[in-house]
Parts: C-alpha cells; sequence; structure tokens
C-alpha cells in the first residue's frame, strides 16, 4: 500500500526520486475544519488519491477549530490509517467561552498559522475542506506552477472553464458583480479574489499572513493584493466550485454590506 | 456551462446593452455630422437628454445603494440592540 511505503520512508523534504526527475518539492495541504466529521474522511481520500496517482510527495495538515461535532476524533483516526507523516492532526481550539457558528471563518488565518507551524512542505495548499474545491486540480496548480515560476497559483472560478454548481441565477449575478468592482478598484491581476483554493510558496504565504489584518473571505483578497504590493508573481488554473452547503444559506445583505466595507478599506488601504 | 434560463438572461444583458451602446453611440456621434432636415432626427430626443438621462440614473443608482446600506446596518443595529 502506498501509505506503508511512505512510513517506511524518511519524513523530510528531500526524497529519492521515484524514477522521475529528482522532486524536493513537497506539497503540505492546509485543512481548517469546523464540523466536517462526514466530509472530512471524502477530501483525505480524494487528496491521498491525487497525490499518489500523480508521484507527489505531500503531506495534509488538519486544522480543527474545536468542533463539537466529533471532527477532532475522526481527524485522529485517519491519521492512525494514513500514517502521521502523511496525515498530520493540529489541536487548536479558540478559548473563547461561546463558539459562535460562524467562528470559523474569523479564525482562518489563525488556523493557517498554527497549520504552517507544523508544515515541513515547501508549497503550502489552501483549500476549503466541505468538498467544495475537488483535490483533483491540484496537480494541475504544481503544473502552473513550475511552467511560470510562479510564487501563487490561485483557482479562479472567473476565467477559461472555471465556474460555480450549484448557484442560482441571483447568486452568480452577485459574485461577478462583486468581482466586477474589486477589479475596477483594486486592479489585482487576477480574476478570482474571494477564492480560497490556492497553492503558495511557504515562505511567501507566512509573509503575507504577517501582513493581513481582515477577517474572513476579505481575508483572502487582501492575501492576494499585498501579494501585488509585494511583486510576487500569481499564476490561475481554472476550477470548479462546487456549493452545496453555502448556496443554500442565502447571500444576505448583512454579507454585501460587510464585503462592500472590506473592499473600500482595502482600497484605502492599499 | 451555464444553465438553460441562466444563459438565456446573459445573452439578454448583452442584448439590452448592445443596443443602448448603439444608440446612445449614434445620438452622441454620428447625429451631429447629419443634416438637420434629415429624417433620422425623430427617433432620438433633444440632445440635452444624452447628458440628463445618464446623470439622473447614476443618481438614481447612488441613492438605491445608499438606502440599501442603511437599511442593511439599521437592522443589524436592532438585531445587536436584541441581542444585548
Amino acid at each position: 500500500m502506498a501509505s506503508e511505503e511512505a512510513s517506511r520512508s524518511p519524513r523530510r523534504s528531500r526524497r529519492e526520486p521515484e524514477g522521475r526527475a529528482p522532486r524536493q518539492d513537497k506539497y503540505s495541504v492546509l485543512l481548517p475544519t469546523y464540523n466536517e466529521r462526514e466530509n472530512l474522511p471524502l477530501i483525505v481520500w480524494l487528496l491521498v488519491k491525487s497525490f499518489s496517482e500523480s508521484g507527489i510527495n505531500y503531506e495534509i495538515i488538519i486544522i480543527d477549530d474545536g468542533s463539537p461535532d466529533g471532527t477532532r476524533d475522526v481527524a485522529e483516526q485517519l491519521e492512525k490509517i494514513y500514517g502521521s507523516d502523511k496525515i498530520h492532526h493540529v489541536k487548536y481550539l479558540i478559548s473563547s467561552v461561546l463558539l459562535r457558528p460562524r467562528e470559523k471563518k474569523l479564525g482562518l488565518g489563525t488556523a493557517y498559522i498554527h497549520g504552517m507551524k507544523h508544515a515541513t512542505g515547501n508549497y503550502i495548499i489552501i483549500m476549503d475542506a466541505d468538498l467544495s474545491h475537488h483535490p483533483k486540480f491540484i496537480p494541475e496548480f504544481i503544473r502552473k506552477q513550475k511552467e511560470g515560476n510562479f510564487d501563487i497559483v490561485s483557482g479562479t472560478r472567473y476565467k477559461g472553464n472555471g465556474g460555480v454548481y450549484g448557484w442560482d441565477l441571483k447568486r452568480k449575478i452577485i459574485s461577478r458583480g462583486a468581482n466586477f468592482i474589486t477589479q475596477i478598484l483594486l486592479r489585482p491581476g487576477a480574476s478570482d479574489l474571494t477564492g480560497s483554493f490556492r497553492l503558495y510558496r511557504k515562505e511567501v504565504l507566512q509573509k503575507l499572513i504577517e501582513k493581513c489584518v481582515s477577517k474572513g473571505y476579505v481575508f483572502q483578497m487582501e492575501m492576494i493584493v499585498r501579494a501585488r504590493q509585494l511583486n510576487y508573481t500569481i499564476g490561475e488554473v481554472p476550477i470548479s466550485f462546487v456549493d452545496r452547503v453555502y448556496g443554500e444559506s442565502k447571500l444576505g445583505g448583512n454579507e454585501i454590506v460587510s464585503f462592500l466595507k472590506g473592499l473600500l478599506t482595502l482600497f484605502a488601504t492599499t | 456551462m451555464a444553465t438553460g434560463t441562466d444563459q438565456v438572461v446573459g445573452l439578454g444583458l448583452v442584448a439590452v446593452s448592445l443596443v443602448i451602446f448603439t444608440y446612445y453611440t449614434a445620438w452622441v456621434i454620428l447625429l451631429p455630422f447629419i443634416d438637420s432636415q434629415h429624417v433620422i432626427h425623430k427617433y432620438f430626443l433633444p440632445r440635452a437628454y444624452a447628458v440628463a438621462i445618464p446623470l439622473a440614473a447614476g443618481l438614481l443608482l447612488l441613492l438605491f445603494v445608499g438606502v440599501f446600506i442603511t437599511y442593511v446596518m439599521l437592522k443589524n443595529q436592532k438585531v445587536t440592540k436584541k441581542a444585548q
């Protein structure tokens, strides 16, 4: 089994090539989770499958936000099954008294910081753990990164054959409208700013997280804008985003206004 | 690929913008060069409206956005007051 072979080899970023060009690159996937007990085994299996099929050196880091549904136990079991050199579970609790339902969106930056502390790869992949991002795109990200030696590769829903499944017309229009306004105001050089399916060089991600101050998906936007400021190169790969969860919770006026506020803040400060 | 209705709506939007664009371009750029006795002038409003209409539309848009944002923020305040 691939996992047994993996646990025998040393856990370092330099590895013996498996009949290919020398591969010293290791890709750490950061999975921040909150109440993903059912999706977690699926996403891990899909990740292991894509990586093994392409012969890529990887590790998966699960950062659980103190989920009350038992995600932590699932993560620990997965760690035992696949071997703790391939899956690393980082426990991480928000030390607040009340765990509000949307807390995880606020904790994203902190989750990444914690995850990176345990990452031994030289590239970091961030994605959603709720199956809205399919790991099959990861080898394309990697290929694109090597093609242009990019610092960041971002999955885009607005270019090429990228798109969204599961949104109604109103949601799509709002999304396109928001992206349009963002392009005008920020001129970011990337077509999808709020996407969270990305590949970063490890040092680039560390530098960017230090500089970013926003929360939620404005955080993802700020990462790209700051990256442009620091003259990092950004490549894009079209991806399909499958929304089965957030499509149901309608995009309320509240979120539109907080998006606009975040956008204006970014516009004013960068 | 976008679903059926989405494509129709998209095409509709493109068509409407094309129409508005051609009409406005003809109005502002072509008509001044056409003899004022020509019959085509019957289809276009007096030139003053070429400025007034977009201006009014822009103001209406700003008004709508302002009202929307105020409404959402007020609703937010009421919710937080209730939570307290």
